[in-house]
């Protein structure tokens, strides 16, 4: 009899045992599947992070490229203006126009001639336009000097007449 | 956290400038007959508008000024349509 109880004690003992065995081997295997999970989870929000971070990065680097040409291309839009202002500021242009009213009559149609244009090319209209009959016919004769609006000459008959670039 | 774009559509610009051209005459007491002339022939009435050397300078000086500022202006387009453009990857 007392052989009997140690049996059904020995079997209830393996069966606590074998019972407490899979209870901790599902409870590790659950873990395990759950920490997969967050790993991998973890692993797409560091992805994420690490593409925001190169994107922030890339975005930070072209807008400082972009501020700097901008801020070149405002300085050199100035440039006209500067250049007309001090181009006025050492003509007298009363004397020039004592000395030779037709010579700064074509400087002053040549480079209203061009900043029209300029005008236009700067606001995308590309067609060409021939220069004035008026300009292309300018009748007086001196050199190639600067106009009060500055440039390059661009006579076609000999004339004095003065044509302003721009930039 | 993901950085989400938004995107912005670049638009068509304005139509162009179409400009005329405009003539001036300078004038003095050396060639005024001469500009009497000249200019009735061309217009057939003798009326113009005249201007000092001070305010044609003036005039020129304004110009130039909006011509500066169209210009910046462009830019500053131009910087903002790069901006929200963006680049092709390699």
């Amino acid at each position: 009899m007392i052989k009997l109880y140690g049996i059904i004690i020995l079997v209830a003992i393996l069966g606590g045992v074998g019972y407490g065995a899979k209870y901790y081997y599902d409870t590790t295997q659950n873990t395990i599947a759950q920490l997969r999970e967050n790993n991998s989870q973890l692993e797409v929000a560091v992805q994420t992070a690490n593409e925001s971070v190169e994107t922030l990065q890339g975005d930070i680097a072209k807008m400082a490229s972009l501020n700097r040409n901008l801020q070149e291309d405002l300085q050199k839009a100035e440039a006209y203006s500067d250049e007309l202002r001090g181009k006025l500021s050492r003509l007298d242009l009363v004397v020039e126009a004592l000395k030779n009213a037709k010579l700064l009559e074509g400087k002053m149609n040549g480079a209203t001639a061009n900043l029209w244009r300029d005008f236009m090319v700067d606001t995308g209209n590309s067609n060409e336009y021939p220069l004035p009959n008026w300009l292309q016919q300018s009748p007086t004769g001196a050199g190639n000097q600067n106009s009060s609006e500055g440039g390059k000459n661009s006579d076609t008959s000999g004339s004095t007449t003065e044509v302003t670039p721009t930039q | 956290m993901k950085v989400e774009k938004t995107q912005i559509p670049v638009v068509a610009r304005p139509k162009s400038l179409q400009l005329n051209d405009t003539r001036v005459f300078v004038v003095t007491k050396d060639n005024f007959e001469e500009f009497q002339e000249e200019f009735t022939e061309l217009y057939g009435e003798f009326a113009f508008v005249a201007l000092s050397m001070k305010d044609y300078e003036n005039l020129a000086l304004n110009i130039a000024d909006i011509k500066r500022f169209l210009e910046q202006q462009n830019e500053i387009i131009l910087y903002y349509e790069k901006a929200v453009t963006e680049e092709p990857k390699e």
